[in-house]
């Protein structure tokens, strides 16, 4: 049994701010307090440091087919972060778009224990099992992606009923092992396919008629009524273009009270004030997620520098392929199922546009009251690459660090933004939620982000630094499952995690139709589409962690 | 499992559907097997590992191989013809010894790769094709290296409705179509070395440039202009091209072409590429190294970490100019591709049939995956992974579990 003596716990799943005291592990759990006769093997003193469960992010683009073309696509990139191999690690690349390994590697020496890939198309599913069976030292899962998928728009365009739709989903979840649903651009990257190049929250779509307020809404019902824990993921219509917080608040209503979650809300914030016909509309954005209690998001922050974005939005990226820098993009339209758009970027602080994005998502972050519904995020590479989140938490935590940034800037973003009037810092108990107990509860993950009795020994433990972006990039120690995987920011033991997936109950007589949809059209079979629970371990995870899904009664 | 289709390894298109029986140990395609499938899932089950053409057994071969691999200061990982468990072992084992890996169809899968990353591209995968293709340019391809290529890809029946598919090939070859009248289609006879140019001049009319000849690449202006056209009115066009047929000096510049012309067209209209590929596992051999170390092949371990330079780390030319001095071959999947004549000690890890003219230092006969292990391959489109099945399983080592066996012996010499 293992002692860590005398931290200040940061635990606010059980409402624990700061309070000294001591957790127990063994057996890779954190257990009650044995009592003072217990045979404590091994104690670690831990006076003055900050504790915290494993951070979980829950939106990172780290392993599936358009990070693999992220990959390939910017060997010049890699060039600038080598990632040798040691007696313990595997050699690979880091910055933008980094390989499967040095993507564990360095999640694990920020104090992160489990990763989440919010874009698996269920056609690409095993590619990016076996991608992520490559990504070691955190548990991973992904979340399916449907809504431009041309079976669930000819469901819809026909008029299906509801509890067909919801046994597609569910059997989407099980046969591409999944975590939650996504929905991209709803219908657009289908609609692209059809050569629309704009499609609205109202619009119809040019070939099934449907809009996406259907699409979001339906897809919202089968989430629910299949009782996954996290809500319907979704990636907003009209990424990027100004004035798109209309679109945004809009999406948010379409949901007409049911849990939804909008991703990188920060890229859906814009509105068209001003000389340049680009503002921020983050004020009217997180009001409204105040006011909505059905409502999440993670912000998507951007921070200055060279990264890639990799999106399953085939319309908007092909769109973006005009700010391409370097000057390449690949669009991919993906087995009438997705597509996807990879797009290099480098955001600049002298640009008005790119100045005004990165004072936006910090408006968004101070703005949200409430830390349980706002997740940190970079929408990692296509904001920021994930390393750069020990920065972003002392933007947060800093005002005056945070108003230097803003000196630097784009002189006129600074005087557009209302950043400089937002006052509040982050404290370490709202750090703590916002990346640690709310995605483990957003997510149905029971025994993780916390330091109760019962949960798993992902923990985190920091020297208290007053300059925050030191103290979060290097925790003094990282235990996954009770085991010291980092020491002093540095990988000291190698472990691979388990992939987490929900399994639903769902009418499997759903096959009939899908088998009969894959052999007159399709290049697959069914059956072979189908990842089986078998294959996880196959791909390379340490095992298959389950969650059952509670369906409530209304 | 219920399911009783088996998915074939022998070309990129990977088709899922066919039977197999089992004959005496020997698998049988029962149905949906084309010529090159049913002759290469019949597989001996046994084979003998040889060391300088001599008979030992397998241990004996991995020594072998270790003691190889430890003179080494700089050995090849290719041929890399495995599903992906065997990529995973290469790289694991290029990383352990400082080598450097390219795959046997590297020349082809380069040409695509370097237009890629210098300037991207669009593409579509096979069931996209399949659905919504209304016109098919065949560049420089009758896609017979991938036999049920039309079966599969171009039938008339669309979830979108009949389609009627036009095809224009643009080549030496006019593709056989089967049960199609070819008096729909259009050929156009061009070199394909000199494809480059027949695409830059649809892109500078397409720009709305005036060319100053009567013809590009032997074709006439006019044919140019009314193929333009063509290309105009499809709703959902293809480009379609196989990089091992376009085997000329800089070809890569002439898929750029190509793919160049296709992103203009999107500016209005839908088109897509459509890369041929993924023969002998080429595609699962890139898709593994690009997101393990970042790069897609052509990449050598050092001690600062993985280094890529795809002009220079080509098969060919590493042999030639003595860059590697050990080669490790692995040719899983045809027994015809046998390692390149090298200046320098050679480890094969071959199928149980493969024949040599000369023995290699060492051969290592391996299992077939998808017909004697299983395992995950890619399909050409890079998106599609599927399992392979073991429907004649036999008693010799994977790929990875040879190499495992070679990295093992290392391990022990240097304890």
């Amino acid at each position: 049994m293992l002692r860590l003596k005398g931290g200040r716990l940061y635990d606010p799943a059980h409402g624990i701010d700061g309070q000294v005291g001591d957790l127990y592990v063994e057996d890779g759990r954190i257990v009650a307090d044995p009592g003072p006769d217990a045979v404590i093997h091994q104690e670690i003193d831990l006076t003055n440091r900050v504790v915290m469960a494993g951070a979980i992010d829950l939106h990172t683009h780290i392993g599936g087919g358009k990070v693999n073309i992220a990959r390939a696509l910017l060997p010049e990139d890699h060039r600038f972060d080598p990632a040798p191999a040691t007696d313990l690690m595997h050699a690979g690349c880091g910055h933008a778009a980094p390989s499967t390994w040095t993507t564990g590697y360095r999640y694990a020496e920020m104090g992160y224990t489990a990763c989440f890939e919010p874009a698996m198309l269920p056609s690409n599913a095993r590619h990016a099992h076996l991608e992520m069976g490559d990504i070691p030292m955190v548990d991973k899962g992904a979340y399916a992606m449907l809504g431009s998928d041309d079976f669930f728009l000819r469901l819809l365009a026909t008029g299906a009923d509801q509890r067909l739709v919801n046994d597609y989903v569910g059997w989407t979840l099980d046969s591409s092992q999944a975590m939650a649903i996504k929905v991209v651009n709803p219908g657009g990257i289908s609609a692209f396919k059809f050569n629309a190049r704009n499609l609205d929250l109202d619009e119809a779509h040019p070939y099934y008629s449907v809009t996406p307020r259907q699409v979001i809404q339906t897809l919202a019902r089968a989430v629910h009524d299949l009782g996954v824990a996290h809500p319907l993921h979704v990636h907003a219509s009209n990424l990027g273009i100004p004035g798109n917080a209309d679109t945004t608040l809009a999406t948010m209503a379409a949901a007409e009270g049911l849990p939804i979650h909008i991703t990188h809300i920060q890229f859906h914030s814009y509105g068209m004030e001003g000389e340049r016909k680009f503002s921020s509309e983050a004020e009217r954005i997180a009001d409204a997620i105040n006011h909505m209690g059905n409502v999440s998001a993670d912000v998507g922050q951007i921070l200055f520098g060279q990264t890639v974005t990799a999106s399953g939005d085939t319309m908007i990226q092909h769109r973006n392929r005009r700010h391409a820098s370097p000057d390449k993009w690949v669009c991919m339209d993906i087995e009438c199922d997705a597509g996807c758009g990879v797009v290099p970027f480098k955001y600049r602080d002298k640009n008005f546009v790119n100045a005004l994005q990165w004072a936006i998502g910090l408006e968004l972050f101070l703005r949200v009251t409430d830390p349980w519904r706002i997740f940190l995020t970079t929408d990692h590479p296509n904001g920021a690459p994930f390393t750069s989140y020990p920065h972003l938490i002392r933007l947060l935590m800093d005002r005056n660090f945070r108003n230097s940034k803003l000196d630097e800037i784009n002189p006129e973003a600074a005087a557009h933004s209302q950043l400089r009037q937002l006052a509040r810092e982050y404290d370490l108990y709202e750090i703590a939620i916002m990346t640690r107990a709310a995605p483990a509860r957003s997510l149905g993950l029971s025994d993780r982000g916390h330091l109760g009795v019962g949960a798993a020994a992902d923990i985190v433990v920091y020297r208290d630094d007053t300059d925050r972006e030191v103290m979060f990039a290097k925790p003094e120690y990282v235990f996954k499952d009770g085991r010291l995987i980092v020491r002093d920011g540095r990988v000291v033991e190698v472990v691979n995690g388990a992939v987490h997936v929900v399994k639903p109950e769902y009418d499997k007589g759903i096959e009939k139709p899908l088998k009969d949809y894959f052999d007159r059209y399709m290049t697959v079979k069914m059956e072979h589409i189908k990842v089986s629970d078998d294959e996880i371990c196959s791909c390379g995870a340490s095992r298959l962690i389950p969650h059952k899904c509670s369906v409530s009664s209304s | 499992m219920s399911d009783t289709f088996v998915c074939c390894p022998f070309c990129g298109l990977l088709c899922d559907d066919l039977t197999i029986a089992l004959n005496k140990g020997q698998a049988q395609i029962e149905s949906a097997g084309c010529a090159r499938a049913v002759k290469l899932f019949v597989v001996p089950r046994q084979s003998q590992a040889l060391v300088a053409g001599q008979a030992v057994d397998l241990a004996a071969a991995y020594r072998a191989a270790a003691a190889i691999l430890t003179r080494s200061q700089h050995p090849l990982m290719g041929g890399l013809a495995c599903d992906v468990t065997g990529h995973r072992a290469a790289l694991a084992l290029a990383e352990k010894v400082g080598g450097v890996v390219d795959h046997m169809n590297g020349q082809a899968q380069f040409r695509n790769w370097l237009p890629f990353q210098d300037g991207g591209w669009m593409t579509t995968t096979l069931s996209e094709v399949r659905n919504r293709a209304d016109l098919i340019v065949l560049a420089g391809t009758d896609t017979s290296r991938f036999p049920r290529f039309f079966e599969r890809c171009l039938t008339p029946e669309s979830q979108f409705g009949e389609l009627h598919r036009q095809i224009i090939a643009l080549g030496t070859n006019l593709p056989l179509i089967p049960g199609r009248p070819t008096d729909t289609d259009l050929a156009i006879p061009i070199q394909n070395e000199r494809l480059g140019e027949l695409f830059a001049a649809l892109r500078a009319r397409l720009a709305g440039h005036r060319l100053d000849a009567p013809d590009i690449a032997g074709v006439p202006l006019a044919q140019i202009d009314a193929l333009l056209v063509a290309l105009h009115a499809a709703r959902y066009g293809v480009l379609v091209w196989n990089a091992a047929e376009l085997d000329f000096p800089n070809a890569d510049l002439a898929i750029q072409a190509m793919v160049n012309l296709i992103k203009d067209l999107n500016r209005t209209t839908r088109w897509s590429g459509l890369p041929l590929g993924g023969n002998d596992g080429d595609t699962s051999a890139a898709q593994v190294c690009t997101w393990q170390a970042g790069y897609p092949l052509r990449t050598t371990f050092e001690a600062s970490g993985p280094h890529y330079e795809p002009m220079l780390y080509a098969t060919d030319a590493l042999l030639e100019s003595g860059d590697v001095d050990a080669l490790v071959w692995i040719s899983a999947f045809d027994p015809e591709r046998t390692p390149p004549t090298a200046n320098c000690p050679t480890i094969v890890l071959g199928r149980p049939d493969m024949i040599f003219t000369r023995p290699p230092d060492v051969f290592i006969p391996v299992a077939v995956p998808g017909v004697q292990h299983t395992g995950f391959l890619h399909r050409m489109d890079a998106v599609v992974a599927l399992p392979l099945s073991a429907p004649a399983p036999a008693d010799l080592p994977s790929v990875a579990q040879a190499l495992v066996a070679i990295q093992q012996k290392l391990n022990h010499a240097a304890a």
